[in-house]
């Protein structure tokens, strides 16, 4: 009877002293300590619950880390950019997905949230610091576009929604598909067909210059034209339309309309790029720049941290293709 | 109900007896409890607090309850009480030792329990304090594990300040359930010849002896006639020298019908049992968000109203409609007996109700979210672990199409029953009127059980 209470007395001490050790002991000490290598755990919560915890991290070029991302409220999803092309996907409460990088040269990163999370969602974000060997740290590079802008004096976060004075020409549905037809009888302005200058004008500067190339053309003529010649040629990569739907859809809506869930959230009505009357008057250099650089003042978050200047041109293309393509 | 139509399984079973009557056999169980408990509270202190993902949080109330509710209580009664960890640390200190016998007294302060709080309202208020705070304790790991570890420091002190099994018998909240629902289990813990203990003098059921404590549960197995205060710990029949105490099967509900010892504490944990079983229902089952928010306390003036309307369903709305109904019973069948009297002897028709209330509930989540269990005993704290490669293993409902079936099943045979014990009380207290007092109370039952149904399956 002795030996099996002696037992007994073990296991009750096993249950109360050794398991809580072995379990934490292993979970916090061993684990990290025999990892071949930097094991960084990061809670991804929603930005109200405190975001991403911690919301930055250090490594060196050359260092492999593992980030262990675990989620204990709602579904988020993890990416790490600009120009890294990672997306980790779901994770949903209570899992933990991991990922293991080693980066081969220095800059500053930004983990963040795709999915739809919160009303905050889009300040769920954090810093990866890579810092060079020397332990310096690139300075972030300036915009060209942005800095061209500025030099115009354009002001990206002006009010531009149809107000001018090509009012009717709202009026009309574009066509693209017929103006794709009627291109090669008209006499196309060499400003016009220069696919560089189309990103620093606007589709309604585009028909102007077509209607006095073109005096017999009719109105419906020039603006399905100009559409044609603003439909993106090729079209964007396919991972653009998801990068539209993880980041940009939550407030534009998933066809671009404006409307979402979470419009009435925001504090301002969020822009409707299948509405044709507002992007006719709008340039795509000033596209590119509010989603780089965010709209003040109007909840637009910056994506210049995440995103490539290359996917981001890729954007204004999809955002076209929603205008033209809706009507 | 005649003894004669019982089975004593320990006389056609003897292996059983056995180790029944081993003192390893309670403490193993209850190391093995121990151990799931201890993991549900760390998990529930250091793991994610996604409750879906927790060990905690899945396997005490999804995996436990449905235990509990849908096998062990209907067909076991108070089983769980035998392996239950939380008064085990208690226990042992109290014992001096785990398996063995100590010699001499147990160790405590020996204060003499209350009379006054010597029945289930502890366990009642308890319960219903419990259950007021249910969507916050049933989803949250944390806050589950603090009430846990809570629950094992109160036995803990209880068991240093009173002998025995105290706060089984008077505080658990749950054991107050289980006692009331262990009426209708199919098995017994009985002694054999009654007429042997009361000539046996030494009772060393109550005193304990070489090979044994006294009843931990303060019963006296001698004249023992219903489920709700035995714990099924075997003590007795490790003492008893005469082999007189036995495990029978018997007919369900037998319990319900041994008038002499219905009590009003009893009779209000029933109404609380079945309102509460209602409730549940309605918000954690039901479409209506405003009432989970509210449960989940979104707002304090919110969950305020929450709190006084659950109360006052519990203790208020449906004892007072059960007492109306009571009085146009008694009226129809020209009943003599105090409206008291019969007020509670009918309530005890709520048992099998209550159960089958309990489990058509239990079986609408455990079927929708049983899987879980399966992704939480790879992974329990939600750490990232796959200890058994299943912890990515997707949420996936079980028998979808049969749940509301069993629901139909279980909910129409706790009426059935229910009504049938009515009717026997009613024929208790006025033999040849009993269809006149059975048929208010019958429509009252098939009104709540149709509301079950419409909850279930509307």
């Amino acid at each position: 009877m002795m030996k099996r209470e002696r037992l007994a007395r073990l296991l009750v001490l096993g249950i109360f002293v050794a398991l809580p050790l072995a379990l934490l002991g292993y979970q916090y000490g061993l684990r990290p300590l025999t990892a071949p290598h930097r094991v960084i755990d990061i809670v991804a919560a929603a930005p109200e619950a405190g975001g991403f915890q911690p919301d930055s991290i250090q490594v060196q070029t050359g260092e492999t880390v593992t980030l262990r991302f675990s989620a204990p409220d709602v579904t988020h999803g993890i990416a790490i950019g600009p120009g890294l092309g990672i997306d980790i996907g779901s994770v949903e409460p209570g899992q933990v997905r991991e990922i293991t990088l080693t980066f081969d040269h220095a800059g500053t990163f930004t983990f963040y949230c795709n999915t739809w999370c919160s009303r905050d969602h889009w300040r769920m974000r954090g810093v990866l610091s890579v810092y060079d060997t020397d332990g310096s740290l690139p300075a972030p590079s300036r915009d060209p576009v942005i800095d061209q802008l500025v030099a115009e004096g354009v002001d990206i976060d002006a009010a531009h929604s149809g107000q001018t004075n090509h009012t009717e020409a709202v009026a009309l549905v574009p066509s693209p598909e017929r103006g794709a037809v009627l291109l090669p009888n008209l006499t196309v302005p060499h400003e016009v067909g220069n696919s560089q200058r189309r990103r620093t004008h606007t589709l309604a500067e585009a028909a102007a210059l077509l209607q006095a190339a073109n005096p017999t053309a009719s109105e419906q003529d020039v603006i399905d034209a100009a559409a044609a010649l603003w439909l993106p040629s090729p079209a964007p990569p396919a991972d653009t339309a998801r990068l539209y739907q993880q980041n940009c859809a939550a407030c534009h809506g998933e066809t671009g309309s404006g409307q979402s869930l979470s419009t009435i959230t925001t504090a301002s009505e969020p822009a409707a790029f299948a509405d044709f009357s507002y992007m006719l008057h709008m340039r795509s250099d000033v596209l590119y720049a509010k989603i780089r650089r965010g709209g003040m003042g109007t909840d637009m978050p910056n994506f210049g941290t995440l995103f490539m200047p290359d996917e981001t041109w890729a954007l204004v293309d999809y955002l076209w293709g929603l205008t033209l393509a809706a009507e | 109900m005649a003894a004669d139509t019982r089975v004593d399984v320990l006389r056609r079973l003897p292996l059983l007896a056995r180790l029944l009557k081993s003192r390893a056999f309670q403490p193993a169980l209850m190391l093995l409890t121990l151990f799931v408990f201890t993991l549900a509270i760390l998990t529930g202190w250091f793991g994610t607090p996604a409750g879906s993902r927790n060990f905690g949080i899945v396997f005490v109330w999804i995996v436990w309850w449905a235990l509990l509710i849908v096998i062990l209580v209907p067909f076991f009664g108070r089983l769980w009480c035998m392996i239950c960890p939380i008064p085990a640390p208690g226990e042992w200190l109290q014992r001096r030792g785990i398996i063995r016998r100590a010699p001499g007294k147990l160790r405590s302060l020996h204060r003499r329990w209350d009379r006054r709080l010597k029945n289930m309202w502890l366990q009642n208020f308890g319960f219903l304090t419990i259950a007021t705070f249910s969507a916050i304790i049933l989803t949250r790991p944390n806050i589950s594990a603090w009430v846990l570890f809570g629950f094992i420091v109160l036995a803990i002190v209880l068991s240093l300040i009173f002998d025995n099994r105290v706060f089984c018998r008077y505080v658990c909240p749950v054991g107050g359930f289980i006692g009331l629902y262990a009426m209708m289990a199919p098995i017994e813990l009985r002694a054999r010849d009654c007429a042997a203990c009361k000539a046996h003098r030494t009772k060393d059921c109550v005193t304990g002896s070489a090979a044994g404590y006294g009843c931990p549960w303060m019963v006296y197995p001698g004249n023992l006639q219903r489920n709700t205060y035995c714990g099924l710990c075997m003590e007795c029949l490790k003492t008893c020298p005469k082999d007189n105490i036995t495990i029978r099967v018997r007919p369900v509900g037998a319990d319900l019908l041994v008038m002499k010892e219905h009590r009003l504490d009893e009779a209000y944990k029933a109404f609380i049992m079945l309102a509460c079983a209602l409730l549940y229902s309605v918000v954690l089952l039901g479409p209506w968000g405003w009432l989970k928010d509210a449960a989940n306390m979104e707002s304090l003036p919110a969950w305020a109203a929450y709190a006084a309307a659950f109360w006052g369903i519990n203790l208020l709305v449906l004892p007072g409609m059960f007492g109306g109904v009571t009085i146009i019973a008694r009226f129809a069948a020209k009943q003599t007996a105090p409206l008291r009297q019969l007020f509670i002897d009918y309530a005890y028709a709520l048992v099998p109700l209550g159960l089958a209330a309990w489990i058509a509930f239990s079986l609408g989540f455990v079927f929708a979210n049983g899987s879980y269990a399966l992704s939480v005993i790879s992974d329990p704290f939600g750490w990232g672990w796959n200890l058994f490669g299943t912890a990515e293993l997707s949420w996936t409902p079980i028998l979808p199409g049969a749940v509301n079936l069993l629901q139909m099943g279980v909910l129409t045979g706790g009426l059935l029953f229910g009504i049938n014990v009515i009717h026997r009380v009613a024929a208790h207290h006025s033999p040849g009127r009993a269809l006149h007092a059975t048929l208010p109370f019958a429509g009252l039952l098939t009104t709540l059980t149709l509301v079950f149904l419409w909850l279930y399956l509307g």
